[in-house]
């Protein structure tokens, strides 16, 4: 056998939220792990100093006002609004950072963006397995356990501390919804907030892409959901606002 | 053989709309799903937003438990729809769990969802309790709230 080491976690406030890491070692030693921990935090740090919306004066909010050019910007705002514009497409501009009100905000995107990057920052490292979960958008490769998937909940939207459902993850999962801070979704067709979804979850192999898609399902409902339905690898799974709900056909609950 | 990381869902909070607390065994920390950046935001939660970048929790190594454990909540915030207070459990200078403990939603948003369940087939998953997860996808806080009542606890923790 291999090394024995257990299950490293930790725990890192960035991008305005809390950062979870679990990380199955494998032949790495202690100390290659949690140098590939803080690699992967700093990754998530300088995302935060780019895109948060909350700094006047960071790349992202200076782009929004018209202050700088996408040119003089760092590398990963261009890398970020292509997936963006890739994500608006696929889900008919249902996902569309520049329909907001205050102007281009990316936020749907960026956060799943940011924490894919940080889980290929351990996979590339050699760990045997991770899980990376940014407020709950959450990126996965290996297995926890020989022989056993990563298992996600999926926050009950009106239940406090229970879960609708609990879901198998290959690779990424993220999940959106209305149901914390009232309708505050904004329909990107309207301009108006959006009600018909309290919880959209998707999952596939891009955590980027899910976190758009959620977005997206969220303000858009069954409408999403039917192009979500023919995404090759994507899955999703929808509570409306009514509490009925629908999942497409490969994604995989625990029962 | 290798030990499965079993994060276990415990604890009931408070208000419509809840966020789970997972409990790890002594040798795990876990997090929880917790606020991005809002599109829109003061200078308060400018302050709140660099205090959180700035914090870096130290990291630990495989298998350690060290420290005393403590819990704080940080000061109850307004936001759009209601009030939310954060708390946050550390084992020394280290981060082992976020839970929002208050949260109380506006009518009349939450007397429209009051009542309403899901007709699910898999009921035996609602009650979270007892179900093995190694972590949870949910909506997450934007708003400027979380981050501050967040920064108000590391705060009163001593942890920067």
């Amino acid at each position: 056998m291999a090394t024995e080491l257990p299950v490293v976690n930790h725990a890192e406030p960035v991008m305005g939220t809390v950062v979870s890491f679990a990380v199955v070692p494998g032949v790495q030693s202690g100390r290659a792990v949690s140098g590939a921990i803080e690699a992967a935090c700093a990754l998530l740090h300088r995302a935060d100093a780019i895109f948060t919306t909350w700094d006047a004066q960071s790349p992202v909010s200076r782009l929004r006002r018209g202050a700088a050019r996408l040119s003089e910007m760092p590398p990963e705002i261009a890398e970020v609004l292509d997936l963006c514009d890739y994500a608006r497409r696929v889900s008919a501009g249902w996902f569309d950072p520049w329909a907001m009100p205050a102007g281009v905000d990316p936020a749907g995107l960026v956060k799943g963006w940011a924490v894919e990057r940080a889980m290929a920052v351990l996979r590339e490292a050699g760990t045997e397995a991770a899980m990376v979960n940014g407020g709950g958008d959450i990126a996965v490769f290996g297995a926890p356990a020989p022989g056993h998937a990563w298992r996600v909940g999926i926050r009950h939207p009106w239940r406090a501390g229970a879960l609708a459902a609990i879901l198998e993850v290959s690779a990424a999962v993220a999940t959106s919804g209305s149901y914390e801070r009232g309708p505050h979704l904004i329909d990107p067709f309207t301009g108006q907030p959006a009600g018909r979804t309290v919880s959209a979850t998707i999952t596939g192999p891009s955590l980027a892409l899910a976190d758009a898609l959620a977005t997206a399902m969220a303000a858009g409902g069954d409408e999403v959901f039917g192009i979500v339905a023919g995404l090759d690898g994507y899955a999703g799974y929808l509570i409306r606002t009514d509490g009925s709900e629908a999942h497409t056909s490969h994604i995989s609950f625990v029962s | 053989m290798k030990r499965a990381p079993l994060f276990v869902i415990a604890g009931t909070i408070a208000g419509l709309a809840g966020i789970l607390s997972y409990h790890t065994h002594p040798a795990a920390q876990a997090a929880l799903p917790g606020a991005s950046s809002p599109a829109t935001a003061g200078a308060q939660a400018k302050r709140a937003g660099a205090a959180l970048g700035k914090h870096k929790a130290k990291l630990k190594g495989a298998g350690a438990a060290a420290g005393s454990v403590q819990s704080v909540v940080g000061a109850t915030e307004q936001y759009g729809y209601g009030e939310l207070a954060v708390k946050v459990t550390a084992s020394g200078s280290h981060i082992t769990d976020v839970a929002v403990t208050t949260l109380q939603t506006a009518e009349p948003y939450s007397q429209q969802l009051a009542g309403q369940v899901i007709p699910t087939l898999r009921a035996e998953v609602l009650s979270g309790q007892s179900a093995q997860i190694n972590g949870v996808s949910g909506a997450t806080y934007t708003s400027q709230a979380y981050a501050m009542s967040l920064q108000a606890a590391l705060d009163k923790l001593h942890i920067r």
